[in-house]
């Protein structure tokens, strides 16, 4: 956190002042640990092991938070019989279904809960699964969590080894200071105390990275640290405000908000749409109102009850969309034109090579950067054209590249990763030619508009009557905020809007950032002049409030756990909620309060639903569903790993994405000869992401100017790499060089008897800039997980050789030519179908039906 | 932690002076015009009217040297067009403000005077003479500080040796001043003079070379630069040149050669002291164990 | 009313902010890119175009006196001391560096003729000749922003307040608290460099002081630094002696070699 976010760290490093203990979990020794009480290294890829182990300990010793647990979670929770669990099918949950490669949750389901129609199969990713959760309300709950199939029990088994000395094999971390990390965080958790974790893309960037966070999660809702000042868990985000762009999605699979994107053969009307994603309890059965509003906002008058609101005029996802899928798609000729906006996914995404061979396959390519990154010229700056085996006159893509404006040059909020609106002010006017995405867009949307408006072609109505009147940042958040229609004015939050046309609002969880016609996100009232909540600094989603679940900071009867961690709590006298924080419950809803059989909507939400965005209100353990490989998390091995999984037959997770084709070749599911060392990929603080933003500035670029590999004095006698010097590292995919530095930071972690090297990579570096060098991405195949597409950079295996790489032509080190996945010694996991992309070609996939 | 021989990165502590090689080349210059100005002084006090055209030899050496110097000095600066801002204050507690100041009024000084003794007598004349009596006063400052100016410093080698090296530069400046005369044509007794004057210069630069080299290698490391590389090398050499001079000046006999050899020895012996010490001051400061060992 | 730097290195992250505000405030350019295999260090020194910089040090040892970790990284941003004492200061044979009214040490770059003077002056290596200008260039303790009433752009910049600017005195105190608490908290190795002429006697204290948690040398800095001019008396006293010894020689020769004429 250190290295990636110096600027929040500054909040632990007060927390530390203040006598915090700071454990920093992870392969590397970083400037992270450099200031923490503890280092804990650990083999990259199997941090669910550890956590796993961190539950199963809490569960052996007793000391979970009983009456949290009982109160707001779904530990009581009955499964239906039909269960079973990854200890009875050694290594995968009841379910699967070996044609499809994929699991049916059925049998993950409440007992007595039919799952529904959109629950059974689902054959794209979809995000934030309104529609898996939305029916589950558990009816059967043993309190005295004793139940064989009771949540609680289930959890018990599913990690009973998960012991320290698995952990210790696993994870190469040693058992007693496993058990040092177990015992803080235990002693640290409860009504006194809360403990909280924060973790970054060390955690998602794997295929089984969202059960990473799931078992995080577990361990907080066990210690009773969600909802609770000073616990919880930070996602940390990779930039500024990537929290924003899903929020307000850049994500092909979300409407804004977290609302469901509609799906072709399911949601083919709006009656459907509603039906599909309808929540049987909890907030989101008010869905209906901010599906309304958001159209309302889109269309504006158009947007009629007759015509569904215009509910016609979206798209409907046929297929994956997600970044790999879709470059896939590219290579295969059915992409035409691509918008590539402020990323550089040919050094920062994976498999640089494969990109650039898909991109050239592009009629046409638009590209918004504040310079021409290696993504723009991958026409002609490649390794592929220094090698001689593309030469940019074979091109024929169409490359459009516009400058942009830099955040001091526009207005605009970022939303950081604690859901944080800020605005930011504009300083100076952009220099030249440059544009803010939002001028741009906007000009484009104008465009489109006139040339389309003379068309008669009832499809082009869904460009016709989008309303396109937000130039300004300020009138996009005014937009998102939401108005009354009749008036246009602001309105104070999602719960004044509607579902019956009154009202418009860009996005609901946003709403109320305008409150009052003040723009909230702009307030900078110093926190001397504030409570230690600071509320009235910037925005933060939903309505302010800082700490999400916040009713979990108190009892049942609505009393804080403890005095000294009193947060929100009901006031009896005046029969409301009240506290330091909006509190996240009904504000006049007692805690007494249970739903009756028949209630609807709001009603469904008792005075202990805590979390009441899941349809039985408790924050659930066990994910009856929602997530396509398991309903709790297992430990499961990289795609390519050092190690057979010691923990069950099944190697990897089953539902991982993969694509086995010529240009994304695989190594062996563990153990290569050829690919000995586990490496992983990280940031340094002095470099951002892909380099666009700092390799073209001299003040960075001059603190750390070369690409190099992290390895420990073990490797380097080894290999004969020396300080200074020259490595090339290599995989199937790539080859690429970088200078070494020699660190005792990566130690090489002890297990069963051996030694387990780990190379680190930084991947800030590209053919372009005042520092230029090879990228690390080069050398990682696709592969993804299968909850959200995430690709897997942070474990995988490689080769390393002391001296620097051969400039010539040739076929890099590894590929293969001939059938793809020849040399994998696993079977094939899902190729999900890419969504289509308007393109008829001659080609098909393959003759399915869409 | 082990005390010794912590570095960071075996990186140096300290700059490197960032002094070219007109530096040494002044303190040669400098000094032989000092020590000019100085035996002017005798020579106009107590020479008499036969020595009146050594005297004046000795005020043109003196201004020519100074010129020289001076010259030498500016091609060193940084922003060479601000030499007078050498002149804006005087710093005592610089070396280099009084040096400055000295060099800046002996030079004229002794050109002034020198001019001025041409015309025989009257108050023009009167005024040469104090002016030529001003600058040798100012000549054995001149002859001196550049020791005081490298000691004044942080650099390991000048700092260690800064109490011994005032009598090498000085000592130093009057033998070199001797083989200077060495290479001019004088009368007997003008030779007799600059001869002896040479003689006990020489005597004592060999004395306080030892001296010198002693009190650096009271620190090993601080000293190294004195006994290896190429500063070491010119040390060396310094030391052979100046002692074949003075066996050439001490043995009897008259011959021109001779005398013309022994004063090409000692003028480059002269010249090598100063860029010996210069060299092996700016080596002692890439060694931060030395630095580390002084201090400690 | 004399300002500073404290500079705790307990608390930095080595994220080198300071650095590059350092470098945007006061426009410097950059200084080649060299990777130097150092740690994480790719700046390696003070210069005239680097006015903050960050030492690593990784070392097989503990930090506290509960060793969880036998490891730790020490960082450090190191930047010019204004001594109270100033080797530079008192080289300046031009007035170029003077003592301001903040009792920062300030270069006048319109008045400096790149002597280099400054540069063996200073016993930390921090000024040093710029070779394109030719002129001696040092931190500023950003002297245009404190007479705007601005903390200076480094101090501004450090997330985690390892840099502290203000009042000598209060920093003082603070430290002295710091040093406390660190060695309650088992960190016995924690002490002050150059914090006052008690305890930096060559100095006479610094007005950039430090937290340190291992022998100076580790960090690049000098044991016992000390400014030139506080022990030439000596050698002032030695350029006396033999003065009077040229001044004798001189005479003698002269009065020998006229006495045998007389």
């Amino acid at each position: 956190m250190a290295e990636c976010h110096p600027v929040g760290f500054q909040w632990v490093m007060e927390a530390k002042r203040r006598g915090a203990k700071i454990i920093h979990v992870d392969p590397r020794f970083t400037r992270t640990s450099a200031v923490a009480d503890l280092h804990v290294p650990i083999r990259a890829g199997s941090d669910i092991a550890f956590l796993g182990g961190i539950v199963r300990h809490i569960l052996e010793t007793g000391r979970y938070f009983h009456d949290y647990v009982v109160t707001f979670t779904n530990a009581p929770a009955i499964i239906t019989d039909e269960f079973r669990d990854t200890e009875d099918l050694d290594g995968l949950f009841s379910g699967w279904d070996s044609d499809k490669n994929q699991y049916d949750p059925k049998s993950w389901a409440y007992e007595g809960v039919e799952p529904g129609q959109s629950g059974t199969t689902h054959e794209q990713s979809t995000g934030e699964p309104l529609s898996e959760r939305a029916q589950m309300q558990h009816k059967h709950r043993d309190e005295t969590l004793q139940h064989p199939r009771c949540v609680f029990q289930i959890l018990k088994r599913h990690y009973s080894r998960y012991t320290p000395e698995m952990v210790e094999e696993t994870c190469g971390v040693p058992q007693d200071l496993f058990l040092q990390v177990a015992e803080t965080l235990i002693q640290n958790s409860g009504r006194e105390r809360t403990s909280a974790f924060c973790y970054a893309v060390g955690w998602t960037q794997h295929s089984v990275g969202a059960q990473y966070i799931r078992t995080a999660t577990i361990i907080q809702q066990l210690l009773g640290n969600m909802g609770r000042p000073g616990g919880g868990i930070l996602a940390l985000r990779g930039h500024a405000s990537i929290q924003g762009s899903t929020d307000i999605p850049t994500l092909y699979n979300l409407l804004p908000g977290y609302l469901a994107m509609p799906k072709a053969k399911k949601d083919v009307n709006f009656a459907k749409y509603l039906e599909n994603n309808h929540a049987k309890g909890g907030w989101w059965t008010e869905f209906p109102k901010y599906i309304v509003s958001l159209l309302k906002a889109w269309y504006g008058e158009h947007a009629t009850r007759e015509n569904d609101w215009c509910y016609d005029y979206l798209p409907l996802l046929t297929g994956d969309h997600s970044h790999m899928t879709t470059y896939a798609a590219m290579a295969d000729g059915l992409v035409k034109g691509y918008f590539i906006v402020g990323e550089n996914p040919v050094v920062g995404s994976m498999n640089g090579g494969f990109q650039r061979a898909a991109m050239r396959k592009l009629e046409w390519l638009v590209v918004r950067d504040f310079q021409l990154i290696e993504t723009a010229e991958f026409w002609k700056s490649s390794p592929e054209n220094e090698r001689g085996e593309v030469s940019s006159e074979d091109v024929q893509t169409e490359v459009f590249f516009f400058p942009a404006a830099a955040h001091t040059e526009k207005d605009g909020t970022f939303t950081n990763t604690q859901r944080l609106l800020q605005w930011h002010h504009q300083a100076v006017e952009p220099p030249g030619d440059c544009r803010s995405d939002l001028d741009f867009v906007y000009d484009l949307g104008q465009r489109l508009k006139a040339l389309y408006l003379s068309s008669n072609d009832p499809k082009d109505l869904a460009i016709q009557n989008l309303t396109w009147d937000a130039k300004t940042s300020d009138d996009v958040l005014r937009e998102i905020n939401g108005w009354t229609v009749a008036d246009r004015a602001p309105v104070e939050g999602y719960t004044k809007l509607k579902d019956d046309g009154s009202t418009a609002c860009g996005c609901w969880i946003y709403s109320g950032c305008y409150k009052d016609g003040v723009n909230q996100t702009a307030r900078r009232k110093p926190a001397s002049e504030q409570d230690w909540v600071a509320a009235e600094w910037a925005w933060s989603w939903p309505m302010n409030r800082r700490i999400l679940y916040n009713r979990a900071s108190a009892d049942a009867e609505g009393r804080p756990w403890s005095d000294r961690k009193r947060y929100v709590w009901w006031d009896d006298a005046h029969h409301k909620w009240t506290g330091f924080d909006v509190p996240d419950i009904i504000a006049d809803r007692p805690p007494s309060y249970r739903p009756a059989e028949d209630a609807n909507g709001l009603d469904t939400i008792g005075g202990t639903d805590a979390f009441m965005m899941n349809a039985d209100g408790k924050s659930w353990i066990f994910a009856p569903k929602g997530l396509q490989d398991g309903p709790l998390p297992t430990h499961y091995e990289p795609q390519e790993s050092v190690m057979r999984n010691p923990i069950y037959g099944q190697q990897c997770d089953p539902s991982r994405m993969e694509w086995r084709r010529r240009e994304n070749p695989y190594h062996k599911a563990w153990a290569d000869p050829a690919y000995p060392y586990l490496i992983t990929t990280y940031r340094l603080t002095e470099h951002h992401t892909a380099g666009g933003m700092s390799r073209w500035l001299q003040w960075l670029a001059e603190l750390q100017p070369e690409m190099f590999c992290e390895v420990s004095p073990e490797i380097a006698a080894e290999k004969g790499l020396h300080n200074g010097g020259w490595a090339t590292i290599s995989t199937a995919r790539a080859v690429i060089e970088a200078r070494v530095l020699v660190t005792e930071r990566i130690k090489p972690l002890r297990i069963r008897g051996r030694l387990l090297h780990q190379i680190g990579l930084p991947y800030h570096w590209g053919s372009k800039g005042l520092v230029r060098g090879d990228s690390a991405n080069e050398l990682i195949a696709f592969v993804g997980d299968p909850n959200v597409s995430i690709q897997e950079s942070k474990a995988f295996t490689a080769n390393i050789e002391p001296g620097r790489r051969g400039r010539g032509r040739g076929p890099i080190a590894g590929t293969q030519e001939g059938e793809s996945g020849q040399w994998r010694d696993q079977p094939p996991a899902r190729f999900k179908k890419p969504g289509k992309h308007g393109v008829v070609t001659a080609r098909n996939i393959s003759g399915e039906e869409t | 932690m082990s005390a010794t021989g912590i570095t960071y990165y075996d990186r140096p502590v300290l700059k490197e002076p960032v002094w070219i090689w007109t530096v040494p080349a002044y303190i040669f210059v400098g000094g032989v015009a000092g020590a000019a100005m100085t035996l002017g002084l005798a020579v106009e006090l107590i020479g008499g009217s036969r020595l009146r055209a050594f005297d004046e030899r000795c005020r043109w050496i003196g201004a020519v040297g100074g010129g020289i110097g001076s010259a030498l000095l500016i091609a060193d600066l940084g922003r060479k067009s601000r030499f007078f801002a050498m002149l804006r204050v005087l710093r005592p507690s610089s070396p280099m403000s009084i040096g400055s100041w000295v060099l800046a009024t002996a030079t004229p000084l002794s050109a002034g005077s020198a001019l001025l003794t041409l015309q025989r007598d009257g108050v023009l004349r009167a005024a040469g003479q104090l002016a030529g009596a001003s600058a040798g006063i100012l000549g054995m400052p001149l002859a001196t500080y550049t020791a005081v100016l490298l000691g004044n410093s942080a650099v390991p080698l000048w700092l260690i040796t800064r109490n011994t090296m005032p009598l090498l530069f000085g000592a130093s400046s009057a033998a070199s001043l001797g083989s200077v005369f060495d290479l001019m044509r004088l009368n007997r007794e003008e030779q007799s003079i600059a001869t002896r004057f040479q003689l006990v210069g020489r005597v004592a630069e060999l004395a306080a070379a030892e001296a010198v080299e002693r009190q650096a290698c009271s620190n090993e490391r601080v000293g190294r630069p004195l006994r290896e590389g190429v500063s070491g090398a010119i040390w060396q050499a310094a030391k052979v040149l100046n002692v074949a001079s003075l066996v050439l000046t001490i043995m009897p006999g008259n011959s021109k050669m001779r005398r013309r050899i022994a004063g090409v020895c000692g003028i480059l012996g002269g010249i090598a002291v100063r860029f010996a010490i210069f060299h092996a001051g700016k080596a002692s400061t890439r060694d931060p164990r030395a630095t580390f060992e002084q201090q400690r | 009313m004399p300002t500073g730097f404290f500079t705790d290195t307990t608390l930095c992250i080595g994220c080198k902010a300071c650095e590059v505000a350092c470098k945007q405030w006061n426009q410097l350019p950059s200084d080649g890119y060299n990777f130097t295999g150092m740690s994480y260090d790719n700046t390696v020194q003070l210069d005239a175009s680097t006015w903050r910089h960050v030492a690593f040090v990784e070392r097989p040892a503990p930090v506290s006196e509960q060793p969880v970790n036998s490891f730790s990284w020490l960082m450090l941003s190191d930047v010019c001391k204004h001594c109270n004492r100033a080797g530079c200061l008192e080289n300046c044979p031009t007035g170029a560096i003077i003592r301001t009214e903040f009792d920062s040490v300030f270069v006048q770059p319109d008045i400096c003729n790149g002597c280099g003077y400054c540069v063996v002056g200073c016993p930390f290596g921090v000024i040093d000749r710029n070779p394109t200008d030719g002129l001696a260039w040092k931190c500023t303790l950003c002297y245009d922003r404190q007479k705007a009433h601005m903390e200076p752009a480094c101090a501004k910049a450090c997330p985690t307040d390892s840099i502290q600017f203000g009042e000598i005195a209060d920093l003082r105190t603070k430290a002295a608290a710091r040093i406390e608490q660190l060695h309650g908290q088992g960190v016995s190795a924690a002490y002050l460099y150059g914090a006052d002429e008690a305890s930096q006697p060559g100095t006479e204290g610094l007005n950039a002081f430090f937290l340190l948690v291992d022998r100076p040398e580790t960090y690049n800095l000098p044991p016992n630094p000390v400014a030139p001019a506080k022990r030439a008396g000596p050698s002032w006293a030695s350029m006396a002696v033999t003065s009077l010894g040229l001044l004798a020689a001189a005479f003698g020769a002269v009065a020998s070699v006229r006495g045998g004429r007389r």
